[in-house]
C-alpha cells in the first residue's frame, strides 16, 4: 500500500502551528469584541443583562476556553471540541430567547437592536460560526502533528521578533478575556446576589458615550501592559536558557 | 448564576497553572450553565412544531 506523500498544499509543521495560533488569536479577538459590545450595553447604555443573556455570556466565556488552551497548552482537537460544546450550550440560550420573542409578533424583543438584530440573535450567529470554524480547524491535521506545547514552550523557536509578537498577542487576548470575565462575574452580584437573577432587571443610568466605550476598552490597555511585562519576563527566561 | 462565573475563573487559573483536570471542570460548568438555563425556562412558548 502506498504511503501518503506530502502534497504541494502541505505546510511545514512549524508554519501550520504559527498559522493556527494566529487564527486562535483572531478568534479570541472576535469574542472580545462580542463581550465588549455587551459590556458597553451594560455600563455605557445602562441595559442590565437578563438571566438568558447571562447564560449566553457563560457560553461565550466557555467558547474562549478552547483557543486559550490551544495557545497555552498546544494545539489539540480536544480543545476545539470543548469550544464546540460551549457553543452548543450558548446557542441553546440564544435560541430559547429568540423563540420567546418571535412567538408574539407584537413583541419588540429584549434590549436595543444592533444593525437590525437583537444581541441574542447575533449571539446565535456567533455560536454557529464558532461551531463551523472549530469543525473546519479539527479537519486540518497538520498543527496537531507538530508536537506543539504552547506559545511559552516552543520546540522550534521562530525568529525572536515574530515569536515575541505571538507571545505578546496571545497573552494580551487571554488576559483581556480574563478581565472581561472578572468584570461580568463581579457585576452579577449587585443585580442577582448569590441566587437567581430577576427575569426583567431594572436598567441603570449608564456612563453614556464615549465614557462607556473608554471604560470597556481600558481593559484592553491594562491587558496590553500586563502582557508586555509577562512577555519581557518570558524573553529573559528564553535568553538565560531556563 | 454568580457561581457559574466563579467556576470559569477557576478554569482560567487552571489553564494558566497547567492543571490537567481543567477540561473536566469546564465541561461540568457547561452542564451547570444548561441547568441554569432550564431553571429559567419558565414561560411557555406557543409554537406549533
Amino acid at each position: 500500500m502506498a504511503t501518503p506523500t506530502a502534497s504541494r498544499w502541505s505546510m511545514p509543521p512549524e508554519r501550520a502551528v504559527l498559522l493556527s495560533r494566529v487564527i486562535n488569536i483572531v478568534a479570541l479577538l472576535g469574542l472580545i469584541g462580542v463581550l465588549a459590545g455587551s459590556l458597553h450595553l451594560q455600563f455605557g447604555v445602562g441595559e442590565q443583562p437578563c438571566p438568558l443573556c447571562i447564560v449566553q455570556r457563560s457560553g461565550m466565556v466557555g467558547l474562549a476556553v478552547g483557543p486559550i488552551m490551544n495557545l497555552l497548552w498546544g494545539m489539540s482537537p480536544r480543545h476545539y471540541a470543548l469550544s464546540i460544546l460551549a457553543a452548543v450550550v450558548g446557542a441553546a440560550g440564544s435560541t430559547r430567547q429568540i423563540l420567546l420573542h418571535i412567538a408574539d409578533p407584537a413583541d419588540p424583543g429584549y434590549g436595543p437592536a444592533v444593525f437590525g438584530w437583537h444581541l441574542y440573535t447575533w449571539a446565535l450567529v456567533t455560536f454557529i460560526v464558532a461551531v463551523v470554524g472549530c469543525a473546519l480547524l479539527i479537519m486540518w491535521q497538520a498543527p496537531f502533528q507538530a508536537g506543539d506545547r504552547g506559545v511559552l514552550h516552543d520546540v522550534h523557536p521562530l525568529r525572536p521578533l515574530v515569536a515575541g509578537l505571538i507571545v505578546w498577542l496571545s497573552l494580551l487576548v487571554i488576559i483581556w478575556v480574563f478581565i472581561d470575565l472578572a468584570v461580568i462575574g463581579v457585576y452579577i452580584l449587585p443585580e442577582c446576589g448569590l441566587g437567581e437573577c430577576p427575569d426583567d432587571p431594572a436598567n441603570t443610568a449608564g456612563l453614556a458615550e464615549p465614557l462607556g466605550w473608554i471604560a470597556v476598552l481600558s481593559a484592553g490597555v491594562v491587558s496590553a501592559i500586563i502582557a508586555l511585562v509577562l512577555e519581557r519576563r518570558w524573553r529573559s527566561r528564553q535568553a538565560s536558557g531556563a | 448564576m454568580f457561581l457559574m462565573f466563579v467556576v470559569w475563573l477557576v478554569v482560567f487559573v487552571g489553564i494558566f497553572r497547567g492543571w490537567r483536570w481543567t477540561p473536566i471542570l469546564a465541561l461540568a460548568n457547561l452542564g451547570y450553565t444548561l441547568l441554569v438555563l432550564r431553571i429559567h425556562m419558565t414561560d411557555p412558548i406557543p409554537l406549533n412544531f
